[in-house]
């Protein structure tokens, strides 16, 4: 009995030996330490001209890139948006033709024709034509894709009434009424060839190689789903602007000062402005600070506490809240504050002579004074980390004037259900989109549909309804904007929210090695524009 | 008899890894407000109803929570809302880092807190044993997030020793040797930080029971007969102190996971753990459901092999 329990104890200790011995001898291997190698060590996967580009960018899983599959988040978005070309394209200052070299509009405003380019090739070397159009609208109607535009009215038959081929190149959408959202909803629907998504019924099932076949000037070469990192490289036939950047890789990144600096990226995209001083004053890197389209903003529940039906309360609150104080304290400098137009300062639209409600506490005091209500207590909504730190400031502003605040932290989902039940009084929400169509001054304000998900339920300007209605059936772009300069007159005087700030932060890069990078018209990120990467 | 409970235990188990995710406020297809900076896609209210029907979340509790049993039966996962791609892929793709993660740190944790401990429990109460008990207190005290960023500061940023970030190098095209030399040598500061912060618990355990075992009887038994110090020390000694250290390792297992969450993040290391947390955000029921199944599985498998390790490595239990 002894011995025999010695011989097995004897062989598991021996066993445990072996497998202490194997890492250690593996590691041994590598005891050098040499360190890894750089992307010269590329596969020769293509040959790649002489003076090759390669841009490398902070990685990350976002989803295989085909319309279907991508994650539902921005660097999910564009990656899928270097595949797949769309009619329309943003550039720095507005849409710009792409797939449509021009398009007409009929006098109504119900009708567009678009005249396609000619000659341009799918990455399989196919044509794209108008049959690729009309079939990827009546595709989506079917299987929307992951990135809807402006709220699907596209997709809607209701509104689009026909959508067909004229002629080879020309396509003609017929509406139901004109409708100002139409022209950017059709001109960023990414078209894909009909040839191969006719024969997929299940599309967000669909991961073959061809999933990625677009028109577009990149094609994707390689894809982990669980390292997170691209590879694309430029697409010859391209018909369009040639590509300066050669090859685009997206790598795993744990910290991007610390990887940029290493030299393993070539952009940092959201530098915090503690860290602004490591590349200031210095040749080698650029900086630019990123337009401020992320923002907060304060949310009143008409229905819930009817006092905020109260004009008087909301532009007391605006003057009791002092945005550039949160500026400095929360965003440490990098934000510009929210402007009482709701429209950020560097909307294409922005309307800078609306009210401005500075901070101003007796202004604020002599409009709480006509309310005749003593003992303002309300409750704020709020997520978590920073935005805490923007109630407790708020808290202490406000009781400046006598307003007593209570803080109510709970995680992002919970905050967001709530908020979609109308669950709050007060809600601090944060998100990106701001520099968008102006229409979601509409959605949000004056939309047909109250839900609390979009818009503000409990709150009707009858002028607001109005202005909302006539710009979004204004198909004629001057026009337009004067009534949505009214609309942000209006809204700043009814104060309906508070737009708290804008996040900006700032963008790093080596201009010896790439500087192409530009931002679209509505957009905070560089990398995010396609035309980053393209001749201009 | 032990079968059973086991069986039950994993019954309990699906059942609560099936109806958790589901009592978390919010869901897949409900976004508001986004991450900082980031820009997100919202859906109306049509579509969130569109995908909701999609996926049969419309549908009761019961009758969800019999298609996810029946699909578990057949060895159907799910299909992952997030990621578009198949739970049982996503997480066998993850699998190989995690556990490359957990048994290196282990062991490494093991090594350290049973020699650590043992030398501290020879020189009790010497200089040697106060000093190494201070290192290894403070270093178990530092949070495995805090010591992994500290590393990653000083080895990889610092020193350039070490990769930043990943588990291989993009791109490479690294085969055979090279790759696997690529991969330890990524692997190399998050088993780091897993391993130091694990250590100490082992270590304080090896040093309390050797400290036990040196002033038994059978120990001034084995001195008298004349046997040399390391026959006594590690073939009388440690050997005894070994078996409450394997019901420590295994129940280490479970915190394991919570530090390898960190870890991963921290490095952008693409393991189960990173993906968890992943998931969580953004409510992928059957992705969540699929991971905590793993992990459960884990820690039950571990136990199993804890008990019968015992009735190994103890005779007294074999009898029984």
């Amino acid at each position: 009995m002894i011995s025999r329990s010695y011989f097995k104890q004897k062989g598991l200790l021996s066993l445990l030996l072996i497998l202490l011995m194997l890492p250690l001898i593996a590691i041994g291997g590598c005891g050098g330490g040499a360190p890894a190698s750089g992307p010269d060590a590329l596969p020769a996967a293509k040959e790649i001209p002489r003076e090759a580009l390669t841009i490398s960018l902070e990685g990350g899983d976002w989803g295989y890139p085909s319309p279907f599959t991508h994650y539902p988040r921005g660097p999910g978005i564009f990656k899928m948006q270097l595949i797949f070309d769309s009619l329309l394209e943003r550039a720095e200052d507005g849409y710009i033709p792409w797939l449509a070299e021009s398009w007409e509009v009929s006098e109504d405003g119900k009708t567009y024709l678009f005249n396609l380019r000619q000659g341009v090739k799918w990455h399989d070397g196919k044509d794209l034509t108008a049959d690729d159009v009309v079939f990827s609208v009546n595709y989506y109607r079917e299987h929307p894709p992951v990135s809807i535009f402006f709220g699907g009215i596209l997709l809607d038959e209701k509104h689009v009434l026909e959508v067909s081929a004229v002629s080879r190149y020309q396509v003609r959408f017929v509406t139901a009424a004109p409708n100002a959202t139409f022209l950017p909803a059709v001109g960023s629907a990414r078209i894909i060839p009909r040839h191969i998504w006719e024969r997929v019924d299940n599309p967000r099932e669909f991961l073959a190689p061809e999933a990625v076949i677009g028109s577009g000037p990149y094609r994707l070469i390689d894809y982990s789903k669980e390292h997170g990192k691209y590879r694309f490289e430029d697409f010859d036939a391209f018909w369009g602007p040639r590509q300066r950047v050669d090859v685009i890789e997206f790598v795993p990144v744990s910290d991007p000062v610390l990887a940029f600096e290493k030299g393993e990226i070539d952009l940092i995209e959201d530098l915090s402005p503690d860290l602004l001083h490591r590349f200031q004053n210095n040749p080698e890197f650029s900086i630019r600070e990123n337009p401020g389209f992320w923002g907060f903003r304060l949310r009143f529940n008409f229905e819930r506490n009817k006092l905020f039906q109260n004009k008087a309360l909301r532009q007391a609150m605006a003057y009791a809240i002092n945005r550039q104080e949160l500026v400095e304290k929360i965003a440490r400098g990098a934000a510009i504050q929210g402007n009482p137009g709701i429209l950020p300062p560097q909307h294409v639209w922005y309307n800078p002579a609306v009210p401005k409600y500075e901070h101003n506490i007796e202004r604020a005091k002599d409009l709480l004074e006509q309310l005749k209500q003593a003992n303002l207590s309300f409750t704020l909504l709020v997520g978590q980390d920073r935005e805490v730190r923007i109630g407790e400031l708020l808290k202490e502003q406000l009781a400046e004037t006598g307003i007593q605040l209570n803080v109510e932290s709970v995680d992002m989902k919970s905050r967001d259900a709530r908020i979609r039940e109308g669950q709050y009084e007060l809600a601090l929400v944060g998100h990106g989109g701001w520099g968008g169509d102006a229409d979601y001054l509409r959605t949000r304000f004056a939309g047909e549909k109250r839900d609390w998900f979009s818009g503000t339920p409990g709150y009707n300007n009858p002028l607001v309804n109005e202005l909302g209605r006539r710009q979004f059936a204004e198909v004629v772009e001057n026009k337009r904007r004067e009534l949505i300069f009214e609309l942000q007159q209006e809204l700043a005087q009814d104060v309906p929210e508070i737009p708290l700030y804008y996040t900006t932060g700032y963008s790093v890069y080596r201009p010896g090695k790439y500087d192409g990078w530009i931002y679209m018209f509505d957009h905070h990120f560089l990398s995010h524009s396609k035309l980053s990467f393209l001749e201009r | 008899m032990t079968i059973f409970e086991y069986f039950i235990t994993l019954m309990i188990i699906l059942t609560i890894n099936f109806f958790l995710p589901r009592l978390m406020p919010g869901d897949p297809f409900l976004h508001l407000s986004g991450e900082a900076g980031l820009e997100f896609v919202t859906f109306t209210a049509e579509q969130r109803e569109y995908f909701i029907a999609h996926y049969g979340l419309d549908r009761p509790m019961s009758e969800q929570y019999f298609r996810y049993l029946s699909g578990l039966l057949r060895g159907d996962l799910g299909f992952s809302y997030y990621y578009k791609a198949d739970v049982a892929a996503i997480i066998l793709s993850r699998i190989p880092w995690t556990l490359l993660m957990v048994t290196a740190a282990t062991f490494f944790s093991l090594l350290l807190g049973i020699f650590l401990g043992s030398f501290s429990a020879w020189r009790r109460e010497a200089w040697q044993d106060k000093v190494t008990y201070l290192l290894i207190v403070i270093f178990s005290e530092i949070p495995v997030f805090l010591l992994g960023i500290m590393l990653l500061i000083v080895f990889a940023a610092g020193l350039g020793l070490f990769p930043l970030s990943g588990a291989i190098t993009p791109f490479s095209g690294y085969t055979g040797f090279a790759l696997t030399k690529d991969i330890l040598h990524h692997a190399m500061l998050p088993v780091i930080a897993l391993s130091l912060t694990r250590a100490g618990g082992i270590y304080l355990l090896v040093r309390n029971s050797l400290t036990t075992i040196l002033a038994k009887d059978y120990m001034r038994t084995a001195r008298a007969k004349g046997l040399s110090e390391g026959r006594i020390r590690y073939r009388h000694a440690l050997k005894n102190a070994m078996l409450p250290l394997v019901t420590r390792v295994t129940m280490q297992l479970g915190g394991m996971v919570g530090g390898v969450v960190l870890v991963e993040n921290i490095f952008a290391y693409p393991g189960l753990g990173r993906l968890m947390q992943e998931a969580v955000f953004v409510r992928d029921y059957p992705l969540l459901q699929g991971i905590f199944l793993v992990l459960a599985f884990s820690v039950l498998t571990a136990n199993l092999l804890a008990d019968l390790l015992y009735r190994f490595l103890d005779p007294r239990i074999r009898e029984i």
